[in-house]
């Protein structure tokens, strides 16, 4: 077997794409034509398709975490633009006038929890990639870290987009003919720039990183997490996540009904639904605490 | 020179072959070496995933051509990659300056 073969097939098992497979074999066997019998001199073909690997991976990761935010972000402009169309033109149909509550009920959960899941792991996705973008091969771990933050984004914002749907469906009865198709269009789109980017992460999942190190946490993200009670108690930054987004979302419903009751059911509505994301996806998108507190990876060149 | 030594500074170096003139990984090789009279020992490999970073950051680019019958992609350098060699050459000088005042 060829160095050239050895290569290949290294690239192969880590997944590096055929394009990118293609295009580095005719590179290198360009080389070795130009002087032959210099494989030896190329180097081990097992260590540099791990060069490739590790780099190509980082580099998707890092794509794949800002495609997914900006794909969240357009979502969340539609959801942005259905609340504010319904409430000055179309105004609220009344939850009990709709076609089914079996619509509803998923509806709400869709537009009202699921963009905040959405916003976290989204934001905190792009955060990671934006924070390390000097670094040319990150860590496994940390790699896996931002794939699972932009899926469960893309998972949330998908989520909102058929809550938004559903919500059409229901009120369709109800609500002017203008407003179901502009925000069910809008909302078919936003999906469409989801799907896109579920796609980028799907390829940049395929390709495999071999760097040591660790993944980190939302305490090296976020460095006022870092307060060390927070850091080795991660069920006491759940409380107080849970506490701040009830107290918050409560806080602005009784500002915006003018009614005490509606602010205290939503704010605790609000605070027990973080509470179950923070115990559901917490380790999802690192908010359990690492080990250790050095990370891994490749600096890159200054 | 070991390629622990060029940790960090091969970035730098490509982009000032390639700043010269258009060229693929063999021929940029080829003149890194002519002009380092050899000094630099690394596996010639390494050459070619610092191309396709330096490509992906945006401060080289690159097209197919043929030669001889054969495929080879020649890199180019942007005006990024030549932005960022200046900034480069200015942070060598400076710092070539201290450790000489240091090493003497």
């Amino acid at each position: 077997m060829s160095w050239l073969d050895d290569l290949s097939l290294e690239l192969y098992a880590r997944g590096v794409p055929r394009r990118e497979r293609a295009r580095i074999a005719i590179e290198l066997s360009d080389h070795i034509a130009c002087e032959p019998g210099c494989e030896e001199r190329l180097g081990d073909p097992r260590e540099l398709a791990v060069t490739f690997a590790d780099e190509l991976a980082t580099a998707e990761a890092r794509n794949s975490a800002f495609m997914a935010f900006a794909a969240l972000a357009v979502a969340a402009v539609v959801l942005i633009v259905s609340q504010i169309t319904l409430a000055r033109f179309a105004h609220y149909p009344g939850y009990a006038n709709g076609i089914s509550m079996l619509l509803f009920f998923p509806a709400v959960l869709g537009m009202l929890v699921a963009p905040q899941v959405a916003l976290v792991a989204g934001t905190l996705a792009a955060w990671r990639a934006l924070r390390r973008r000097r670094v040319v091969s990150l860590s496994a771990g940390e790699i896996r870290l931002i794939h699972s933050r932009a899926r469960v984004g893309l998972a949330a914002g998908f989520a909102t987009m058929a809550g938004i749907e559903l919500y059409v469906v229901d009120f369709s009865e109800r609500l002017p003919p203008w407003w179901l198709g502009l925000i069910g269009g809008l909302a078919a789109l936003a999906g469409a720039g989801l799907f896109a980017a579920s796609r980028v992460l799907v390829r940049a999942r395929t390709i495999v990183s071999s760097t040591d190190g660790r993944a980190g946490d939302i305490y090296d993200d976020l460095p006022l997490f870092g307060w060390r009670p927070l850091r080795t108690r991660p069920w006491l930054l759940g409380a107080f996540a849970s506490v701040a987004v009830g107290l918050a979302l409560g806080g602005f419903e009784a500002h915006a009904e003018h009614s005490v009751i509606e602010g205290v059911q939503r704010g605790l509505f609000e605070g027990l639904a973080a509470a179950i994301g923070f115990i559901v996806l917490g380790r999802a998108i690192g908010a359990r605490p690492a080990r250790q507190s050095i990370e891994g990876g490749t600096p890159r060149p200054e | 020179m070991k390629a622990d030594t060029l940790n960090g500074q091969l970035d730098p170096l490509i982009l000032a072959t390639v700043a010269e003139e258009p060229a693929h990984g063999y021929a940029i090789l080829q003149r890194l070496k002519e002009r380092s009279s050899g000094a630099f020992d690394l596996a010639e490999g390494t050459i070619y995933p610092a191309l396709h970073r330096l490509e992906r950051d945006g401060l080289l680019s690159s097209t197919w051509s043929t030669d001889s019958g054969r495929r080879r992609r020649v890199y180019s350098i942007t005006r990024a990659g030549t932005s960022a060699l200046e900034v480069r050459r200015q942070e060598w000088k400076h710092f070539a300056v201290a450790v000489e005042a240091v090493m003497g």
